[in-house]
């Protein structure tokens, strides 16, 4: 099928401001809207955008498509292409554009920093865990840090979904000294953290699940 | 000009270990292409081997990896793989990774191919991701400095001793030195010369290619896996965990086909010898439109492929359209993984004093013709740290090599001639039709099978690409985040790497592992039980032969 393209492009040292380029592409219903990225590319080779491992797993690719936070790899031509075969794709809201698609990613990575993102294992962890224990966290574990969350919900000055996913999920194991005592430091109020275990599965690309706390 | 001790470039599994261990005893810095998080060790699936149970044994870990890598493995190296395996598996856990559990909560381990015994450890089927995650959290703790979205262009050699790298940052589109001791390679593997790839973008071998032409020499590079099971189309990867789980392949009469080709082992044969299985049944007139074959998982049950194959489910759903609980995945064999690489010895290193390498873009070698499910993430972390382990004490030991400012401009003037400019070039031909026009050829005639006309063929028509690519105007490089010009730079590298690989296979003329010659089946330890050695020359790359470490297991046939 043809699409029609509007790609958001920006050169901060060519442009005051950003602007809509838009392409013409061929594209079959089953490929993905990074396909479609790439088809774009081929015809301008000046176009930047993040991509790899085009199979979810590598977080890179996350755009707006269509007004939402997605995975350009994750989102099939044909669930999206209702909108009069008509796609429209912007940078991630709330992160600077600095070329085209591409985002200032620090403030993300910067943002776990609040968290203490890394396990301080207990003394007498003994290498053994419950299984129950162990599932309950895989959902928290699957996060890939694509920044769709941050961008989905914003949370001016306080613990940004990745990184407050990133904080429970260690909260959650039992091998950590801090453990529970994390989600004080964290302090996500609760009308935040009712927003976060409501909106967390259906923006999140691996469908994060924040369980009650 | 910037200065670290220690500058491991890649940062991935084998990267990120290196660093961790490096960073105890010297400065440190991590430089990759893409942000680590993004590195193409997260789309790893299926686990960890090492051997924790009572009834296995790191002897049988020893040959069952010697014998899956068709005795060209050097078996000094797997030893040191598989003793070190189980104390790593043991720190990871200590460092927070969420390895699965079995009921007494202790580590499950499943089975993958190859192997005499339920060995891999692992995290549902997404236990790289959850590894590298887990390295990365330990990186920000230790504070190690990162340069992300910056590239290693080149080496730089002085006296025959490393005395820096001449890098490229994408992001303000410009070029620096960082002056070091010893840099690591841990750039991953080179899966995307090929079209059909389970690989990432970033694929494309870059660290061996720049290794290559500062004089390092690569080993085995006509040894290339093909995985069994990708997606058919996408070739998105199914991990091997969906058999070990229990999944069969099944031809279009519904024949579990593996009874012919490996009665013992069936779905869980080592993955060359699967991959020609498949191919055979298509040629055969066996195929599902004559095209791929099915895996099927619909005897495992939902509730297991929730909880052991999440992932796997979620990739047929969302990529084939496919319930795999009720529905068999259409599957084809792709490129998978990189046996070759830069050769070095158990601890690392390189025939370049200060350069070391590490993980998949090293040749060891611990796979030698064919790689086991599962040893390959164990390599990351264990030559990963080994690597960390050297450079610490080499950057104790030895003085700042010189490097002279005249030096310096040296090095960066064909770069700075390279990269000057905003506009992009217009011409005639471009990357990216070199680039298809390789990956095509690399796919169809340097594939899973090869023969000496087809493999002559190919050697001539990439030499005519590259010349094709040298007429190249380069895109300019002075633009942020120019990846019309990375795509430009990979494709040099691609070039580089595909010569070695289609010429190694046309000169080894013999099968073995995953290179199998229809014009030669047999393989032939008389004359090729050897690693091949390539190193540049003036007038392309100069081959040898390098001795196999045998210490244990003399030579067999390889029934499975």
């Amino acid at each position: 099928m043809s699409l029609s393209l509007k790609i958001c492009r920006f050169d901060p040292e060519v442009d005051r401001e950003p602007y809509f380029q838009e392409f013409r592409v061929e594209i079959a219903g089953h490929q993905t809207v990074l396909d479609v990225l790439l088809e774009a590319w081929r015809q301008d080779p000046g176009l930047s955008f993040r991509r790899s491992c085009r199979s979810a797993i590598c977080g890179s690719c996350a755009v707006t498509i269509n007004g939402t936070p997605r995975l350009a790899c994750q989102t099939l031509i044909r669930e999206i292409a209702g909108n009069n075969g008509r796609i429209t794709i912007q940078p991630l809201a709330y992160f600077r554009q600095l070329k085209d698609l591409v985002v200032d990613l620090e403030p993300l990575f910067d943002s776990l920093k609040a968290v203490v993102p890394w396990l301080i294992t207990r003394w007498d962890h003994d290498g053994c865990m419950d299984p129950g224990v162990s599932r309950r966290m895989e959902s928290l574990a699957s996060c890939i840090l694509c920044g769709v969350c941050d961008a989905a919900f914003y949370n001016p000055g306080g613990t940004k979904p990745a990184a407050f996913v990133k904080g429970l999920r260690l909260a959650q194991d039992p091998r950590d000294v801090l453990n529970a005592a994390r989600l004080r430091l964290m302090q996500v109020p609760p009308e935040i953290l009712k927003l976060f275990v409501k909106k967390m599965p259906k923006v999140c690309p691996k469908k994060v699940k924040i369980p009650e706390i | 000009m910037l200065i670290h001790e220690v500058l491991v470039v890649g940062g991935g599994l084998a990267g990120l270990m290196a660093a961790l261990t490096a960073t105890e005893k010297s400065d440190v810095a991590v430089l990759s292409k893409i942000y680590p998080t993004r590195s193409h060790s997260g789309a790893a699936q299926g686990g960890f081997n090492a051997v924790l149970g009572e009834d296995d044994s790191i002897a049988a870990h020893i040959f069952d990896t010697v014998k899956g890598s068709d005795y060209l493995g050097d078996q000094d190296a797997i030893e040191v793989l598989c003793s070190e395996g189980p104390e790593l598996i043991r720190e990871l856990e200590r460092m927070g990774v969420l390895w699965s559990r079995n009921p007494e909560g202790g580590l499950a381990q499943r089975s993958l191919g190859g192997a005499g015994f339920p060995r891999a450890c692992f995290a549902a089927d997404v236990s790289g991701h959850v590894v590298l995650h887990t390295l990365f959290e330990k990186v920000l703790e230790r504070g190690v400095k990162i340069y992300p979205e910056w590239h290693l262009l080149e080496l730089l050699v002085e006296e025959g001793q490393i005395a820096g790298a001449l890098v490229y940052d994408l992001a303000r589109a410009k070029l620096e030195i960082i002056r070091c001791k010893v840099v690591i390679l841990a750039t991953g593997g080179y899966g995307r010369a090929f079209a059909k790839t389970t690989n990432a973008y970033a694929n494309t071998g870059d660290g061996m290619a720049i290794a290559y032409r500062a004089g390092a020499l690569l080993s085995d590079m006509e040894f290339v896996q093909f995985h069994p099971t990708t997606l058919f189309g996408t070739n998105i990867l199914i991990s091997e965990a969906a058999r070990g789980e229990g999944g069969y392949l099944r031809n279009k009469d519904g024949d579990r086909f593996m009874a012919r080709y490996a009665p013992q082992k069936m779905e869980l044969a080592p993955r060359d010898l699967v991959s020609r299985a498949i191919f055979k049944e298509i040629r055969e007139g066996r195929g599902i439109e004559d095209k791929y074959v099915h895996l099927d998982l619909t005897h495992l049950g939902e509730e297991l492929l929730q909880q052991r194959l999440p992932q796997v489910k979620d990739l047929a759903a969302r990529y084939a359209g496919i319930d795999a609980a009720w529905t068999p995945i259409p599957i084809e064999p792709a490129q998978h993984y990189s046996m070759g690489g830069i050769r070095t010895d158990i601890w690392g290193m390189t025939n370049i004093p200060g350069l070391l390498a590490a993980g998949e873009a090293a040749n060891v070698s611990v796979h030698g013709a064919n790689r086991l499910g599962g040893n390959s993430l164990l390599e990351t972390v264990v030559f990963g740290r080994r690597a960390g382990q050297t450079a610490a004490k080499l950057v104790g030991k030895e003085h700042w090599p010189s490097l002279s400012q005249t030096a310096v401009s040296r090095y960066l003037e064909p770069w700075n001639f390279l990269l000057a400019g905003r506009v992009q070039g217009k011409q005639d031909d471009c990357p990216f039709k070199i680039r298809q026009e390789a990956t095509l050829l690399m796919t169809r005639q340097v594939g899973v099978f090869r023969d000496g006309a087809e493999l002559e063929d190919a050697v001539k028509r990439l030499a005519e690409m590259k010349e094709r690519y040298r007429r190249l105007t380069p895109p300019s490089g002075e633009q942020p985040y120019n990846y019309g010009l990375i795509h430009y730079l990979e494709l040099g590298y691609l070039l580089d790497l595909c010569e070695l690989i289609a010429k190694g296979a046309l000169r080894r003329t013999e099968s073995r592992g995953a290179h199998f010659r229809l014009d030669y089946p047999g393989r032939d330890d008389r004359n090729w039980l050897c690693h091949t050695i390539s190193r540049w020359g003036e007038k392309g790359p100069e081959f040898s032969d390098g001795p196999v470490s045998v210490t244990l297991y003399i030579p067999q046939e390889r029934g499975y």
